[in-house]
């Protein structure tokens, strides 16, 4: 009982500690995904001029599907710019489809009235089965699509430029990169 | 100006914690008097400096002076005045400056109250109490500063936390669970400084265990208050969901219901020193992993302050405290190992003892659950849930044998019980739980849960009722008393103990209204256009008309309300309604809840057409459910009554020890 | 006789609270209405707080829902509607982990806590000294400052 029992200390406490202190590097909302490496999701959905757009107009080409809603606010309005800038960069390359989030027509319009349209298509999700389909929790989270088909990565959160181009990488034909 | 004086104060109340943290320690090693009293009184300014600082951010939310970031944030120029009144705690800085007020004022108060006694332990608990006060301060000094300015400044705040403005229980159940977490500090402290002087004696053990029921008695109501809000707010009929914030709140009264009985055994028969210090020590950090958890964002929550700078402070406070108290503990061991007499395998003694087994192990799976997403993650980087399902079924069969032993402990005798006694005792009790179960059956009651509580409350029931009935009758028959005189005079003389039948009534209560509202609730939900009815158990629910219209008392929140009219066994109007505040996107849930002492009638609103007028309604019917709040002012009651200071003068001290184990021979408390 | 008393006490209560337990879990009905609200009360509502589908009031749970009921109505078993789900978002939109060991450990805990309960007991009873008449050293200097305290 003499000096061993100094060790109850650092037993105690040193487990605590990093428990704790691990939580602050992570976002405890987000959700492991399981479709990354998996087919996408097929879809048939309406876009917001009323036309009718599948999944599979986009295959054999790498695509970003990005769920966001007008009232998701400010993370949908931070990550906005760096879609367009993205878009305008490499929309040759790679296709971009916005999916609302629980949201509606008019409020979604106004969202791009307001904060700029960059020119790539956003569709409806009617009754949220697309979102349940990719596992989405809330918005905005952003699926990156590759070539084959599969979900090579997915983001949690608002978009940075810095992630956007580390996951574009992963899904873009080499030559464009 | 006004943010000035408030900034001014806080800083005013870290330094007088400082001086009075340094005035302790000194007076502790050297025994000089005049520090201890200087030490005292910087701790009462600081009471007051932190009394200037809530002032000046309650004045500060009623003149509405978006200057300050805290009231920018959480008011707004529509906001009702006791709105704003409440909002003092609605946020995270704001909720910390309140903190504070409360944990100044309980170190003021007992370092007042035993001024002129126990001149020992005071300066060291001063100094325990001052060092926890500091770490307040030096949050809203530093990481956490309430009256940060905000430029520009804007002509219109953001509005409070819509989930707040809805119900005066905002105004009830923080300040009710702050008065308990503040409170836990103080048996914490005794126990440092007894470990400090190595007093760790029965005087202890009887300040302690005072000093543990007051804030006890706030933790509980303010739990009881809680279930009861978000009940009565979130609309999923509902009272407790285990979230980690609910948790948080358990978890030290779990521990420090544990100490409160084994002190109980400490008390009679000694030893368990170190098992009491440690769960002394265990109830404060748990508060402050609680408040950790609750304001760092590293678990996600129904009541998650926002995730800022505060976490790694309050992390750090939660290692220093660990370290601090461990070591202490550590290094007293020795001393502290042994002692006490023994007692036989069945006696109070041990079916206490064994209670403190089962809430330890319920303290361990509740905080078990709450971290194990954070562990899963932190290891392997998957993410899983762990809610209700998971929780009632683990904790639901402990509860379950708690309240077994809740009956069995107080009528086993201190010392060994011999087969013969506990028989005769429990007989009659199973006899009872027998024909109640019976009963129930015949009556149409089905379901295993409600059942086995009703019988289990039967059992437990008729225990009390028999210990009450046997006392009063003999000292109705010692003294010629009518039975309710004998009773009283019984429970005025032995407050504890009556005070103790109390609260373990309170708990039966309870535990049977959650039984049966949970097992017997009923649930439809329904779409109606206006005119139409539709049934749940004996009432009959017609909805009369959808309105959409601002608020009388808050003109920027939209409220779609449902006024419907229902009758049976009792009839009237209700209006439930989806309130959309400018600063949510989801529109808040006011449920209306009809309640009755046999059931609740609860309507919530799901969906609306405003085009038809049509409405999808949520209907419950849920048996019981106010008897839950009863039994917890029943509770709460009973613990006030037990710590009541009893009429009999008290003697010197010294004597008193000496007395203490003759009294308790004869008078068999 | 009488040493077991208090354990089979206790094990008796645990016992009936574990029947009461099992005829929590077990589903209550087979029919495809109470099989889906079953499920529905297992499974994590995707934008709430913790809450479960069947608890929840969003679009995401009444389309879950909506799933649910469809797939039960195609003839899915209870662990097929959930692999369904965990298809999509993983272990966490089930609101119980699977792990066992999850389900044990808490009463591992309190198995050993009784344990040592039981030696810590036994041990006092063997090394017990009868409680001794006379004052020890230690309250004898205590009594003696406490007094003098009191007259200053």
């Amino acid at each position: 009982m003499r000096r061993t029992r100094w060790l109850l200390v650092p037993i105690i406490v040193i487990p605590v500690t990093w428990l704790l202190l691990s939580g602050f590097s992570r976002d405890p909302r987000e959700v492991a995904s399981p479709l990354i490496g998996r087919p996408a999701p097929e879809w048939t959905l309406t876009t917001l001029d009323g036309e009718t757009l599948s999944s599979n107009d986009l295959a054999g080409r790498p695509y970003v599907v990005n769920f966001w809603a007008s009232w998701c606010i400010p993370a949908c309005v931070d990550e906005h710019p760096v879609l367009a800038d993205a878009f305008a960069r490499f929309g040759d390359d790679v296709e971009f489809v916005g999916i609302l989030y629980q949201d509606d027509p008019a409020a979604a319009a106004g969202f791009l009235g307001r904060y700029g349209d960059a020119g790539y298509p956003h569709v409806m999700d009617p009754g949220g089965r697309m979102a349940i389909e990719f596992g989405v929790t809330g918005p905005p989270e952003t699926f990156f699509v590759d070539a084959a088909g599969n979900v090579a990565d997915k983001n949690f959160g608002p978009l940075t430029d810095a992630v956007m181009a580390e996951k574009l990488n992963s899904i873009m034909p080499a030559a464009s990169r | 100006m006004i943010p000035s004086i408030g900034h001014a104060a806080i800083v005013v109340g870290f330094g007088l914690t400082l001086y009075s943290l340094a005035a302790h320690v000194l007076a502790g090693r050297s025994g000089d008097a005049r520090l201890s009293v200087s030490a005292r009184r910087a701790i009462i300014g600081s009471f007051v400096a932190a009394g200037v600082g809530c002032l000046a951010m309650i004045v500060s939310l009623l003149t509405h002076d978006f200057s300050v970031l805290y009231v920018a944030e959480n008011n707004a120029t529509t906001t009702p005045p006791f709105i704003s009144v409440i909002s003092l705690w609605a946020a995270l800085e704001g909720s910390i400056l309140f903190w504070t007020l409360l944990a100044t004022g309980w170190a003021a108060l007992v370092l007042h109250r035993y001024r002129a006694r126990h001149r020992a332990l005071m300066p060291w608990v001063g100094a325990t109490l001052s060092a926890v006060n500091l770490f307040f301060f030096a949050v809203m000094v530093w990481p956490g500063n309430p009256f940060l300015l905000t430029a520009p400044v804007g002509s219109e705040g953001s509005g409070p936390n819509a989930l707040l403005q809805n119900h005066p229980f905002m105004a009830l159940h923080p300040p009710l669970l702050y008065l308990g977490y503040t409170g836990l500090a103080v048996p914490f402290a005794f126990g440092i400084a007894a470990l400090i002087t190595r007093r760790l004696d029965e005087e202890w053990l009887r300040i302690v265990r005072r000093w543990t029921l007051v804030p006890w008695i706030f933790l509980t109501l303010g739990i009881v208050a809680g279930a009861w809000w978000s009940y009565e707010v979130l609309g999923w009929g509902g009272y407790w969901a285990w979230d980690p914030v609910e948790n948080a709140a358990l978890l030290p009264w779990l521990t420090a219901t544990a100490f409160v009985h084994s002190a109980m055994v400490a008390e009679r028969r000694g030893g368990l020193k170190i098992w009491t210090a440690a769960l002394v020590i265990a109830t404060f950090v748990l508060t402050l992993v609680g408040t950790f958890l609750t304001r760092s964002g590293i678990v996600a929550s129904v009541h998650s302050f926002t995730q800022s700078a505060i976490g790694p402070w309050f992390l750090g406070a939660i290692v220093i405290s660990l370290v601090a108290s461990l070591t202490l503990l550590v290094w007293r061991l020795p001393q502290l190992v042994g002692g006490g007499r023994a007692s036989g395998t069945v006696s109070r003694e041990s079916a206490f003892l064994f209670n403190n087994v089962l809430f330890l192990g319920l303290t361990f799976a509740v905080l078990f659950g709450t971290l194990l997403p954070l562990i899963v993650a932190s290891t392997s980087g998957d993410t899983i849930s762990v809610g209700a399902p998971w929780f009632n079924t683990v904790t639901v069969p402990i509860f379950v044998a708690l309240l077994f032993l809740m009956g069995v402990g107080p009528a086993l005798p201190w010392g060994t019980a011999s087969w013969t006694t506990v028989r005769s005792r429990f007989i009659t009790p199973l006899a009872v739980a027998a024909a109640t179960t019976a009963l129930a059956l015949v009556a149409g009651l089905r379901e295993a849960v409600p059942l086995g509580t009703l019988a289990l409350a039967a059992f437990v029931g008729t225990i009390m009722l028999d210990e009450i009935v046997r006392g009063a009758r003999s000292r109705a028959r010692a003294r010629s008393e009518d039975p309710a005189t004998a009773t009283w005079h019984l429970a005025t003389r032995n407050r504890r103990r009556y005070g103790g039948y109390t609260v373990h009534l309170g708990v039966l209560v309870m535990a049977v209204a959650v039984a049966i509202s949970s097992g017997l609730a009923s649930d439809r939900t329904v779409t109606l256009a206006p005119g139409e009815s539709a049934e749940i158990g004996g009432y009959v629910i017609r909805h009369d008309r959808l309105a959409i219209e601002p608020l009388a008392s808050d003109a920027r929140v939209i409220e779609t309300r449902a006024e419907v009219t229902y009758s049976g066994p009792q009839s009237g109007t209700l209006a439930t309604a989806l309130r959309d505040y400018p600063n949510s996107q989801a529109a808040i849930a006011t449920p209306a809840v009809r309640t009755s002492l046999a059931e609740d009638l609860y309507v919530t609103l799901l969906a609306s057409d405003a085009a038809t007028g049509a409405v999808t309604l949520h209907l419950f019917l849920n048996p019981l459910v106010v008897w839950i709040w009863i039994g917890g002012a029943i509770v709460g009651l009973g613990a006030g009554f037990a710590i009541w200071p009893e009429r009999r003068p008290r003697t010197v001290e010294v004597a008193e020890a000496h007395q203490a184990p003759a009294a308790a021979m004869v008078e068999g408390t | 006789m009488i040493r077991w008393w208090p354990a089979a006490a206790v094990g008796l209560a645990f016992a009936v609270a574990a029947l009461a337990v099992i005829t929590i879990l077990t589903p209550s009905g087979s029919t495809p209405d109470q099989r889906a609200d079953a499920l529905a009360g297992e499974l994590r509502c995707p934008d709430c707080q913790g809450l479960s589908v069947a608890d929840s009031p969003t679009q995401s749970a009444r389309e879950i829902r909506r799933q649910i009921d469809g797939l039960v109505g195609e003839g899915a078993s209870d662990d097929a509607v959930r692999q369904h789900f965990v298809d999509r978002y993983g272990e966490w939109i089930l609101l119980a982990p699977t792990a066992p060991a999850a389900w044990i450990l808490p009463y591992a805990a309190i198995l050993a806590g009784s344990i040592a309960l039981a030696a810590w007991l036994r041990a006092r009873r063997s090394s017990n000294a009868p409680p001794s008449p006379t004052l020890t050293e230690d309250e004898r200097r205590r009594i003696r400052a406490d007094a003098e305290a009191l007259d200053a």
